[in-house]
C-alpha cells in the first residue's frame, strides 16, 4: 500500500507535466486545427533556459532563483511559440496539413540546433535541495518535487479555467473551438486568439520544460520530444480542445504509466498506447471532446 | 434608387465543384429582397461568399465600397450581419454568452432583442445547445439585431419551425427591415410575399430572374422557377 | 496530380537500369559508395510506399516506421532465433507485418485527419517501446539484432560483395516502383485518389471509404516490411532506429521534398535525403564551416538542421517539392515557345 501511494502520487506528478504540454496542444488544435509537432521544442527551449539560469546566472541553489527560472522558462517557451505562429503558421492559413508539416520541420531544426549548441549529452541541472525532501503520507514517502509539479499544473489549470470562463478572449476561444467560421461571421478577428493560444500554450510548455528538467535531473536535445508523444496521447484521450478532459486524461496516463512500469518494466508505456486504442474504439472524440463537425 | 449591394460575376469553387458560376445582381437599399431557388442552386453559397466564408472571385460592392477582398470579420465590421442556415449558435455557450460574443457596438441594442424575444432573457443562463430549434433561431436572429447594420443576410430563418414561430420570426424581420436592408433566402413563399419588395431567383449557380413577389402568385412561374406548385404553401 | 506526362513514365525505370549498369563501371566502384547508394535506394522505395498513403490516398500516417521495423525485426528474429533461411524468414516477416497493419489500421482508421496521424504515431511508439525495452525478449533492446549470416547466400556477404547488395537494393526499389505504379493505375488506385480529393463523393457512389483506406494502409505496410527485410540483408542488422518516429518523419521529409503523389518524386526525395545527410556530415570535418561563428556553425554541422530548413522552405514556398518546381518550370518554358 505504501508503494502504491508513492507510485500514485509520482504518477499524478508525471501527469501534471503531461498536462502542461497537452493543455497548449489541445487548445491550439481545438481552435486552429493545427497539430503542433514543435510543441516539444518549446518545452526543451524552456528547459534549457531554466538550466542556463540556475547554473550560469544565479547558481545559488535558492528557491527564489528556481522560482524565477520557472517564470523565465515559461516566457522563453511563449516567445518561441508566438514567433512560430507569426513567422510560419500564420502564412499557411487553412492549410492544416502544411501547418502540421512545418511544425514537424521546425521540431527537427530545433532539436538539431540544441544538439549543435549544447551537445547530445544531458546537461545536469541541480534544483534547490529542498526539492529533494520527502514527505510522509501514512507509511509512504513521497518526493516533495511531485507536489510542486502538481501545484504548478493545478495553477495553470485554474488560470486556464478563469481565462476561458471570465474573459472576452476566453469566450472567443470557447466559441472558436466549436465553430471558428461563425466566430469570424460575428465580426471577430479570430487570428488574435490564435496568437494568444500559442502564447499560453508555449508558456505552459516552457514551464513544463523547467519542471521536466527537475524530474529528469537534466536536459537533453530530445527532452521535449519524449514528453510530446505522451502529451499527444493525453490530448486524444481527453478530447481535443477540452481543457478539463486533458486534465483528467493527463492523470490517467501518468498514473497508469508509472504504476504499470513499476510492476512490469517498460510495459507501462505500452499499456498507455493500448489505452488510447481502447478509448478511440469506444469513444472516438475522446473523454470530454465534442463530435467534430 | 441606391444599391446596397452589387455582385458582379461572382464565382465560387469548392473542392473542384464550380458552385457559383458568375452571379450578378443588385439589391435595393432599405428594402427586403428575397433570394429564391431550388435546393442546391447556390443560394446559401451566395450569402457565404458575400461575407467571405467561402473563397470567392469577382466583385462584391457594399454601398459603393468593394468588399470582395476583405476577410470575414472585416466584412461584418463594414456593417453586415449574417444569420446562417441551421443557426450555427454555439451549443456549449449560454444564451447570454452567445449574445455577448456578438456585441460590436458600444451600446448593443438589447432592448429590441428582449422586446422581440422575451424568452431569451428568461433563459439567458441556459446552454444554447439545450434550447429548442425555434429558440435557437431566436438566438441567431438576436445576434444579428444587437448591432447597427447596413445589410442583413438571413438564410432560411423559418426552416423546420412551427407555424407560430414562423410568425414571430417574420415579425422580427419586419422590425429589422425598418432600419436596414435585408437579403433573405427563404423557401416559405407566403413569408417572402409578405415581407419582400423584390425577388431574385437562382438556378444552377447563376441568377435567372429578377422581379417582384407578385409574380409568385403565378403558379406556372413558381413551378418553373422554384419547382414548387402554386403560390400557397 | 501525375505531373510526369505518360510518355515519360518509363524514364525512372530507364534511370534504374542505368544505375544497375553503373555498378559495373569505375563510376560507382567503391564499396562505401555502393553501400551509401544501396541504403539510398531502399529509402527511395520506402518513401514510395509512404507516398502511397500520403500522396495517393491522402492518409497522413506517423506510424509507417512500425511496418518497416516489423519486416526487419520479423525476418531478423526468424533467422537469428529459429535459424530459418532468408526466404521463409522474409515470408514470415511479411505475414507478421500484414497482421500488424491489419490490426492497427482497423483501429486507427476509425478516426480521420490529424487524429489518425496521432493514433498511428502512438501505435508506432508502442512498437518502438517493445523493441528498445526488449519486451518479451523479442529484440536485443538498445543493441542491434544481428543478421544470422548462415541464413543468407554467401554472395550477399562481405565487403567484396557490396555490389550485389547494391543491385539487390536497386531491384527492390524497381519492384516497389512497379507495384506502386500498377496499384495507383488500377481501379482501386482511382478510388484512393478520389478519397483524397473528396471522401463524401466516394461514399455517395456506395463504396465504403474505410475498406479502401484499409487496403491502402495494409498494402503500404506490407511493402514497407518488404523493404525492411531487404534492409536487414543490406545493413546486416535490425535496429531500434528503424522503429522510431524519427524514421517516419524522415520519410515524410523525403516525400514532401521530392514531390507528393508523383511516384518518382518520392524516390528522388529518398535518394537526395540519404545522400545529402551522409555528405552534409562531412561538411564539418572538411572544415567548410570553420569560418562560421559557433552559434550558427554548431547547428549547421547537423545534417537534420539543414534538411529541416530546406523542408520548411519547400512546404511554405514550393508546394509539390522538386517535382512541383520542375512542373512549373516546364509550364514556364512551354509558355515562352
Amino acid at each position: 500500500m505504501e508503494i502504491f501511494i508513492t507510485l500514485f502520487i509520482t504518477g499524478v506528478g508525471l501527469g501534471a507535466l503531461y498536462f502542461l504540454v497537452a493543455s497548449g496542444l489541445s487548445l491550439i488544435y481545438g481552435l486552429m486545427g493545427v497539430l503542433n509537432f514543435a510543441h516539444g521544442a518549446f518545452l526543451t527551449a524552456g528547459a534549457y533556459a531554466a538550466w542556463y539560469f540556475t547554473t550560469e546566472v544565479r547558481a545559488d541553489g535558492s528557491l527564489t532563483s528556481y522560482a524565477i527560472s520557472l517564470v523565465l522558462s515559461g516566457l522563453v517557451g511563449a516567445i518561441f511559440a508566438v514567433a512560430t505562429e507569426q513567422l510560419l503558421i500564420k502564412h499557411l492559413y487553412d492549410r492544416h496539413i502544411d501547418q502540421a508539416l512545418v511544425t514537424v520541420g521546425l521540431g527537427l531544426v530545433a532539436v538539431s540546433a540544441y544538439l549543435g549548441w549544447f551537445g547530445s549529452d544531458p546537461l545536469i541541472a541541480l534544483p534547490p535541495t529542498q526539492l529533494y525532501d520527502v514527505v510522509q503520507i501514512g507509511d509512504a514517502f513521497v518526493g516533495i518535487d511531485r507536489f510542486l509539479y502538481i501545484t504548478v499544473a493545478g495553477l495553470v489549470l485554474l488560470a486556464n479555467f478563469l481565462m476561458l470562463r471570465y474573459t472576452r478572449i476566453g469566450l472567443v476561444i470557447r466559441a472558436g473551438v466549436e465553430n471558428r467560421a461563425m466566430v469570424t461571421a460575428l465580426g471577430i478577428d479570430v487570428r488574435k486568439a490564435f496568437t494568444f493560444v500559442f502564447f499560453i500554450g508555449g508558456f505552459a510548455a516552457g514551464l513544463g520544460g523547467a519542471l521536466a528538467t527537475t524530474y529528469a535531473s537534466g536536459v537533453g536535445p530530445t527532452l521535449g520530444d519524449a514528453f510530446l508523444i505522451y502529451a499527444f496521447i493525453t490530448v486524444v484521450i481527453g478530447g481535443m480542445g477540452s481543457i478539463p478532459g486533458t486534465a483528467i486524461a493527463a492523470v490517467i496516463v501518468g498514473t497508469t504509466q508509472v504504476l504499470v512500469n513499476y510492476y512490469v518494466q517498460g510495459l507501462g508505456d505500452f499499456v498507455v498506447v493500448l489505452l488510447l486504442a481502447v478509448v478511440l474504439l469506444t469513444r472516438p472524440q475522446g473523454l470530454l471532446g465534442k463530435v467534430a463537425h | 434608387m441606391t444599391n446596397a449591394l452589387t455582385l458582379t460575376d461572382v464565382n465560387v469553387t469548392i473542392k473542384g465543384s464550380h458552385i457559383l458560376q458568375g452571379v450578378n445582381f443588385e439589391i435595393e437599399a432599405g428594402v427586403v429582397t428575397g433570394l429564391l431557388g431550388r435546393n442546391g442552386v447556390g443560394k446559401s453559397t451566395t450569402l457565404r461568399s458575400i461575407v467571405g466564408l467561402v473563397p470567392r472571385v469577382g466583385s462584391i460592392n457594399l454601398f459603393g465600397e468593394e468588399i470582395s477582398g476583405l476577410r470575414t470579420h472585416e466584412v461584418i465590421r463594414a456593417g453586415v450581419a449574417f444569420v446562417p442556415e441551421d443557426r450555427e449558435i454555439f451549443a456549449s455557450l449560454t444564451v447570454a454568452e452567445n449574445l455577448k460574443l456578438a456585441e460590436r457596438d458600444k451600446n448593443p441594442d438589447y432592448d429590441t432583442v428582449h422586446q422581440l424575444f422575451p424568452e431569451l432573457l428568461q433563459r439567458k443562463n441556459q446552454r444554447a445547445g439545450t434550447l429548442s430549434g425555434g429558440q435557437q433561431q431566436m438566438v441567431a436572429v438576436a445576434r444579428a439585431l444587437l448591432n447597427k447594420t447596413r445589410l442583413l443576410l438571413v438564410d432560411e430563418p423559418t426552416k423546420g419551425l412551427a407555424p407560430k414561430l414562423v410568425t414571430e420570426v417574420a415579425a422580427a424581420l419586419e422590425i429589422a427591415a425598418q432600419a436596414t436592408t435585408i437579403l433573405l433566402v427563404e423557401q416559405n413563399l407566403p413569408l417572402v410575399k409578405r415581407v419582400a419588395k423584390n425577388i431574385i431567383v437562382m438556378d444552377q449557380g447563376v441568377v435567372v430572374h429578377n422581379g417582384t413577389p407578385a409574380e409568385l402568385a403565378d403558379a406556372d412561374f413558381a413551378k418553373r422557377m422554384l419547382g414548387v406548385s402554386g403560390g400557397s404553401h | 496530380m501525375i505531373l510526369l506526362p505518360s510518355k515519360y513514365r518509363f524514364v525512372p525505370l530507364i534511370f534504374m537500369l542505368i544505375a544497375g549498369f553503373g555498378a559495373f563501371t569505375p563510376l560507382i566502384d567503391e564499396p562505401g559508395l555502393q553501400q551509401t547508394f544501396a541504403v539510398a535506394f531502399l529509402f527511395g522505395g520506402l518513401a514510395l510506399t509512404y507516398d502511397l498513403l500520403l500522396g495517393f490516398t491522402g492518409l497522413l500516417s506517423f506510424g509507417h516506421a512500425l511496418f518497416y521495423a516489423a519486416g526487419a525485426y520479423g525476418a531478423a528474429f526468424a533467422m537469428a532465433r529459429w535459424d530459418w533461411g532468408i526466404i521463409p524468414a522474409g515470408i514470415f516477416a511479411l505475414f507478421f507485418a500484414f497482421l500488424v497493419a491489419l490490426f492497427t489500421g482497423t483501429a486507427a482508421l476509425r478516426v480521420k485527419g490529424i487524429a489518425f496521424a496521432m493514433v498511428t504515431l502512438a501505435f508506432a511508439e508502442a512498437g518502438h517501446v517493445i523493441v528498445t525495452l526488449n519486451l518479451w525478449g523479442l529484440s536485443e533492446g538498445d543493441k542491434t539484432l544481428q543478421l544470422n549470416f548462415d541464413s543468407v547466400p554467401d554472395f550477399f556477404l562481405g565487403v567484396a560483395n557490396t555490389r550485389n547488395l547494391y543491385l539487390l537494393a536497386l531491384i527492390t526499389l524497381a519492384i516497389i516502383y512497379l507495384a506502386v505504379w500498377w496499384l495507383t493505375q488500377s481501379s482501386v488506385g482511382r478510388v484512393w485518389q478520389a478519397l483524397r480529393e473528396n471522401e463524401e463523393r466516394v461514399s455517395v457512389l456506395g463504396l465504403r471509404p474505410f475498406s479502401f483506406k484499409l487496403i491502402a494502409f495494409v498494402l503500404a505496410g506490407v511493402m514497407a516490411a518488404f523493404v525492411g527485410v531487404v534492409a536487414v540483408v543490406v545493413t546486416n542488422n535490425a535496429n531500434p532506429v528503424m522503429a522510431s518516429t524519427q524514421t517516419t518523419i524522415s520519410l515524410l521529409l523525403m516525400v514532401i521534398l521530392g514531390g507528393i503523389a508523383t511516384r518518382w518524386g518520392a524516390v528522388i526525395g529518398g535518394l537526395i535525403y540519404v545522400v545529402l545527410s551522409q555528405r552534409l556530415t562531412t561538411l564539418d570535418t572538411q572544415g567548410a564551416l570553420a569560418g562560421l561563428p559557433e552559434w550558427i556553425g554548431g547547428p549547421m554541422s547537423e545534417p537534420a538542421f539543414i534538411l529541416g530548413v530546406i523542408f520548411i522552405l519547400v512546404v511554405m514556398f514550393s508546394p509539390g517539392g522538386i517535382a512541383g518546381a520542375l512542373y512549373r518550370l516546364r509550364l514556364k518554358i512551354a509558355s515562352f515557345k
